[in-house]
């Protein structure tokens, strides 16, 4: 029925408008492991499930577009949440709904919506479902362009924020976007000096923002809730080279340790980009520039949502093993910055063969500032990170990505440790660990593949040495099974196993697998959330049309 | 109930399907790029979705680009890269697009706050999408194995 649905619309096209959908499903069912310190049904569990064993958590946003009219809605439900999301209600919920017109050189949109100004360090909204994350705005939004050369926004409203706002859902059950009593009020505007003099092949443009910002604060805070940010832009590009440069005043904010301070930040980017090479390096200072939403009760950073974004800048890992510590910054005062290199050997050059060969290195570094004067304290490294990977097609059948990470932190996270008969959490120093990754992937028709990861840890610091293997074998264009399972036989012992398989046909897909998942961090976009340990069974429904 | 689910089905399905909104985003250089002119090049094309940090996307995005030029004698099109990386990627995602040499052949587009991503209701990617000469959706496939992109090119000479 789902599948036939678009073809029965599709087949009647008429000028009244068009829709476009999704829908993501996920449930988890969960069962007691001790050995993961993990039980739904005992009183030690954790708290979200309220001693139950089946979560959902659901989405469909829906569409319509006519001429430059759009509308749409987002319809959320979660009964009740999955582990280790920020909410922990039951709820079915009409979270956005707008109304936008988008007419040649201007746009007016009314009801909720995403904005960011310049790079998020002073505003962002967005969505981020892995995380659990969604502060859209509710008010209105108005934008206007000058043939590429002027740019203008001004939109104002009322964030939504996370779980703080229990009672914001309870009274206003009929729309029940979670806002409470902070308001936002922006103004941004960029103007095009290379497009006004008709430069040809170089930019030059400068970008402004003024942001308002209003929040009901706690009692005992200092801080009376009226704060105002800006933050001024510049890009520059010629013939490949491109350099970008941002300064954010972020006003007043209370720090626990340091009581009111001046947040502030600067970025600055510099690249290099042509043909089969790729280098970027970015530099960044942030002092004070804490991202959460007070709301008025609370500095508890996990239960609410935030205005601003200022990611971990440095590698985003996708390996099982290379991802079990990842970066978290201190907004409250670091500086430092990365590298990164892209080269392609190309095909029938010496080093590239046959096939041609992808380099890529990444060194990242990070260090705390004296935050009482926000001087630079060189001797205090937070992070050294470097990886280095090799892709290398060697047949037309069999494919090689080779990975080595340095991490170094000298930050602490909550750990897993014995305690009495089970595991507990403290904080555990994170130290330095090698990881190398072997990724093989060999096409055995033009349908069937097999990819197989090997990974291996070294580490003298907190769980010691790890190990992890991951079979996924795939029969193109619809089905995958896989089986990994990754082992910390140099503490623990514990095995985190994990099995399922997808079925995808067009614009649908569902999976279904079953596993061990340790406790950490959930990292998406550079933002990370702690997660409990679970084990259980889950499966998820995607479409999209 | 049953009702109303076929009364909302009769008053969808007079609705014609998705074609490419209006959204800004960058192009490679970092200028301001409306979606909606990607249908004035006047053939067909596809669309991907991808991240920096989605192995199946690149996966995909290469095997396109290892076919390309054996599809190229038999279709006219395009191929647009949308990237879905946010500010904090957004720097390396232009130099891994570059460094790939995927510049070369393709539109590369950096959908920095995920606009477009929404408006194509777009829920994870990889998601690719063959749209025609007119700009109206002729095919959508979510994830990627290795041979899916058959697919694509299957799609793409229906739209001659």
């Amino acid at each position: 029925m789902l599948l036939l649905f678009p073809m029965l619309i599709s087949a009647q096209e008429k000028d009244w408008g068009r829709v476009s959908a999704s829908l993501e499903s996920t449930h988890h069912i969960y069962v007691d492991d001790v050995k993961n310190n993990f039980s739904p049904t005992e009183d030690y569990s954790l708290r979200y499930l309220d001693g139950g064993i089946y979560a959902s958590n659901n989405y469909l946003k829906v569409d319509y577009y006519k001429g430059r009219l759009s509308a749409g809605m987002q319809l959320e439900g979660y009964f009740p949440t999955t582990v280790g999301y920020p909410l922990s209600e039951s709820m079915l919920t009409l979270s956005n709904l707008y109304v936008n017109w988008a007419d040649r050189d201007y746009s007016v949109t009314a009801g909720t919506f995403y904005e960011q100004l310049g790079s998020g360090l002073l505003f962002r909204s967005w969505e981020d479902r892995a995380l659990g994350l969604n502060n859209a705005i509710l008010g209105a939004r108005a934008t206007y362009g000058y043939k590429d050369i002027v740019s203008v926004r001004v939109f104002g409203g009322m964030p939504r924020v996370g779980k703080v706002t229990a009672d914001a859902y309870a009274s206003d059950k009929i729309f029940s976007l979670g806002l409470n009593k902070t308001i936002v009020a922006a103004a941004d505007a960029g103007f095009s000096l290379s497009e006004c003099l008709g430069w040809d092949g170089s930019i030059l443009s400068f970008e402004g923002s003024f942001l308002y910002r209003y929040e009901q604060m706690p009692e005992y805070h200092m801080l009376d809730g009226n704060n105002i940010g800006w933050s001024a832009r510049v890009n520059f590009d010629k013939d490949g080279f491109y350099v970008k440069g941002e300064y954010v005043g972020a006003g007043k904010k209370q720090s626990l340790d340091f009581g009111v301070m001046d947040g502030n930040a600067q970025i600055v980017e510099l690249g290099y980009n042509s043909r089969g090479l790729g280098v970027s390096v970015t530099g960044r200072r942030l002092y004070f520039m804490q991202q959460r939403v007070l709301d008025g009760t609370n500095f508890l950073p996990t239960d609410v949502n935030m205005l601003s974004y200022a990611p971990a800048l440095c590698s985003q890992h996708t390996y099982m093993l290379a991802n079990i510590t990842p970066y978290t910054p201190d907004t409250e005062g670091e500086v430092g910055g990365q590298i990164d290199a892209f080269y392609n050997f190309r095909r029938g050059t010496r080093i590239g063969g046959k096939r041609g060969m992808k380099v890529h290195a990444n060194l990242a570094a990070y260090f705390s500032l004296d935050k009482r004067g926000g001087g630079f304290e060189g001797s205090k490294s937070r992070l050294w990170d470097f990886c280095l990977d090799v892709e290398k097609q060697w047949t037309r059948k069999f494919k090689t990505t080779l990975l080595y990470s340095l991490q170094d932190q000298s930050g602490s996270m909550e750990g897993l440790v014995p305690v009495g008969d089970g595991w507990g959490t403290q904080k555990i120093h994170i130290g330095m660990s090698h990881t190398v990754v072997a990724d093989l992937l060999y096409k055995w028709t033009d349908t069937i593949s097999t990819r197989l990861e090997l990974q291996y840890l070294a580490t003298k610091d907190y769980q010691k040495d790890w190990m992890a293997a991951l079979l996924e074998v795939s029969f193109a264009p619809h089905w995958s099974v896989f089986a990994s399972d990754m082992y910390n036989h140099g503490s623990s012992r514990m095995h985190y196993y994990n099995a399922g398989l997808s079925y995808s046909y067009r614009w649908v897909r569902v999976a279904a697998g079953y596993g061990r998942y340790r406790a950490g961090y959930i990292c998406s976009g550079g933002v990370c959330r702690q997660i409990p340990a679970y084990t259980g069974a889950n499966i998820s429904l995607t479409a999209s049309f | 109930m049953r009702t109303v689910l076929i009364a909302i089905s009769l008053f969808i399905s007079t609705l014609a399907f998705a074609q490419v909104p209006s959204v800004k985003v960058e192009n490679s250089k970092g200028e301001s790029f409306d979606t909606k002119t990607l249908v004035n090049a006047g053939k067909p094309m596809i669309v991907s979705f991808w991240s920096t940090s989605c192995k199946p996307c690149i996966r995909e995005l290469d095997a396109i680009y290892d076919a390309l030029p054996d599809w190229k004698e038999s279709a006219d099109f395009q191929v647009v890269a949308v990237s879905t990386d946010d500010s904090r990627l957004l720097a390396k995602a232009r130099s891994f697009a570059e460094g790939r040499g995927w510049g070369e052949d393709y539109l590369l587009l950096f959908d920095k706050n995920q606009d477009f991503m929404r408006a194509m209701n777009v829920s994870q990617v990889p998601h690719v999408f063959v749209l025609d000469a007119k700009g109206k959706i002729v095919y959508s496939h979510t994830s990627y194995l290795p041979g899916n992109e058959v697919e694509l090119f299957e799609a793409i000479k229906k739209c001659r």
